[in-house]
């Protein structure tokens, strides 16, 4: 198929109805308000069904119910709206209910601001909702990787029947690349979902229910999911390492958008004489903690960029150990570092001279 | 590339729209810098549906030619509010300076020129629409033609000419303008309206050109840029700037 010009937003749209969603429950919110605006005019050419929600507390309810009856569902929203999402996101993990959520994170705390940040990793990948669960967190760095990401979150999804959540940024929402997408995927190959509440029938009864109130019962049950997400952790830690062979005097630990500026700086750091590598987790929970060990085995210095004030870092740190010094810079609420930023903060660090 | 391949508007009021994403500020900001090279020019930043690559990025460097640029300015800079400034109607209405209006995309993005469209009319202009045929919905000529009814009437004013835009970023050759140029071609045939010029680099421009093709070129540079697409930019607020 031939390249295309997308925004990041409606590649999420278009690559979640290639993989078979034709179910969307959202609420508009700057900057990722053109998912649900393309998708409203896609739907309707695909049998789609579209639903603009009260709120996005409804908004995750109907992806509860969407997703019970064993359709592939989807919502997209920004930060804030994330947070108001947080009780219904821990029902449908506690139901086993697989559905796909896209944050495509602006400026916070609070209303903050709509340009760009990575201000909620430590709510995707340790707290976007009460109880022992986790989701599977995947960080796009271009709009090509954001459409692979969706189109396999879905397959995610239904494997291990949990929520999946793309961790984007205003930058991946927002700006345009060729892209190319892969196939559609026909309805009728979709997998089974024999626990879904479809109707009974003439098989035994399905519940999709998230009380017990028999503290047995619980205990199991957590441990159940807990032997799942094991499962996952073994199964679906990705991560991309660029320029990391051989020794070096700086590895940069980055994810999204940022690993892609920190890839210009470090260019031009290579290019000068320095040997500088970047790490970048694409699944952030599960988190490559022994891979990122592994590389750093052979970095004189760590240093980790993010578009928040700190808070990869813990995952860094926990990778590391606390005998590793572990550098940081950082920059918030849209301001964006550019590759001149990220060439001091590596100057500093490594002593090498950042001049150009 | 030969001056007379070189786009020339023929009215000094150009009201730039098209569909999300088509590349209208790219457009629009490119043709200012071209035109204030000979004339006293007014940009006016009218895109009110999204806070995102708007012609106020490019502020600095319009400004050092002598541009005139209008948009909300202070704290209100980044804010996705829909934001008419008074100055706007003033641009339109004074005929000492080219005014070129950078309108925000879709039918959405031009209903705010509605409420401008009497003192739009009282003047002779040109409403041109951006059209780039990788973009969703306007890959042939009946997803053109849908847009461009869709922007009328929302706007309440008439496409009267279509700027070729096609591209793929990085990706372009020519054959990418080329077939844009075509599409395009046939879409104003089709609706009786202009063919007013192809949007192409100079590498581009100057291919086509000695195929034969006679345009008129509007030659760009990109201004709007990712962060790790720009070099030599001094820290500070926003999150894309001009490449050095």
């Amino acid at each position: 198929m031939a390249k295309v010009l997308m925004k990041g937003n409606e590649a999420i749209g278009e690559a979640a109805i290639r993989a078979g969603c034709r179910n969307f429950f959202g609420y508009p919110i700057t900057p990722q308000s053109e998912v649900p605006e393309y998708l409203s005019r896609r739907f309707p050419e695909v049998g789609g069904t579209y639903v603009q929600a009260e709120s996005e507390v409804a908004a995750i309810n109907m992806l509860y119910g969407g997703a019970g009856v064993g359709k592939r569902v989807l919502t997209t929203s920004s930060s804030p709206g994330i947070s108001l999402m947080s009780e219904g996101i821990s029902y449908i993990a506690a139901c086993e209910l697989p559905v796909v959520l896209v944050n495509i994170v602006r400026g916070g705390p609070g209303l903050g601001g709509i340009l760009p940040a990575q201000s909620d990793y430590h709510q995707a990948t340790r707290g976007i909702g009460h109880g022992d669960f986790r989701l599977l967190v995947l960080a796009p760095a271009s709009v090509q990787e954001a459409v692979n990401l969706i189109y396999e979150a879905f397959d995610l999804a239904d494997r291990y029947r949990n929520p999946v959540l793309i961790l984007g940024d205003g930058m991946i929402g927002q700006m345009m690349e060729p892209v190319e997408f892969p196939p559609m995927r026909p309805l009728d190959s979709l997998p089974e979902k024999p626990w879904a509440a479809t109707g009974m029938k003439d098989r035994p009864q399905n519940v999709i229910n998230s009380l017990y109130l028999n503290e047995h019962e619980l205990n199991a049950h957590n441990f159940k999911l807990k032997a799942k997400y094991d499962q996952v952790a073994r199964e679906q830690v990705r991560f991309e390492t660029w320029r990391c062979d051989g020794d070096l005097d700086v590895l940069v630990v980055a994810f999204g958008t940022m690993a892609r500026i920190v890839k210009t700086a470090l260019a031009d750091f290579n290019a000068a004489g320095g040997r500088g590598g970047v790490f970048r987790p694409i699944t952030l929970w599960p988190y490559p903690h022994e891979q990122l060990r592994e590389t750093a085995r052979r970095a004189k210095k760590v240093l980790v960029i993010e578009m928040n004030t700190g808070q990869m870092i813990d995952d860094v740190r926990m990778a590391l150990g606390p005998d590793r010094e572990v550098g940081f810079f950082g920059r918030t609420g849209g301001v964006v570092p550019t590759p001149d930023d990220v060439l001091a903060a590596i100057g500093e660090v490594t002593g090498k001279g950042a001049a150009r | 590339m030969d001056e007379a391949l070189r786009y020339r508007p023929r009215n000094r009021l150009l009201i730039i729209v098209g569909n999300f994403g088509s590349g209208k500020t790219e457009v629009a900001v490119n043709l200012a810098l071209d035109l204030a090279r000979s004339q006293s020019v007014c940009i006016a930043d009218l895109d009110l549906v999204n806070p995102y690559f708007r012609c106020r990025e490019a502020q600095e460097e319009m400004e050092a030619l002598g541009i005139r640029v209008v948009y909300p300015k202070g704290e209100y800079r980044a804010a996705d509010l829909p934001i008419l400034l008074p100055e706007v109607r003033g641009a339109v209405g004074d005929p000492e300076r080219l005014a070129i209006l950078d309108v925000g995309g879709d039918d959405a993005g031009a209903r705010v020129l509605s409420a401008l469209a009497d003192t739009i009319v009282a003047r002779e202009h040109d409403l041109l629409m951006v059209v780039n045929a990788n973009r969703p919905f306007t890959a042939d000529v009946p997803g053109c033609a849908r847009m461009k009814e869709a922007i009328e009437s929302s706007s309440r004013l008439r496409v009267t000419g279509v700027i070729s835009n096609t591209h793929l970023m990085e990706e372009t050759d020519a054959g990418t303008v080329r077939a844009g140029i075509t599409l395009a071609r046939s879409f104003a045939a089709s609706e009786g309206i202009r063919f007013e010029c192809a949007v192409a680099d100079r590498g581009r421009a100057e291919e086509l050109a000695a195929e034969g093709e006679r345009g008129p070129f509007l030659v760009i540079e990109r201004k709007m840029l990712p962060p790790w697409l720009t070099r030599g930019a001094t820290a500070g607020s926003g999150w894309f700037r001009r490449g050095a």
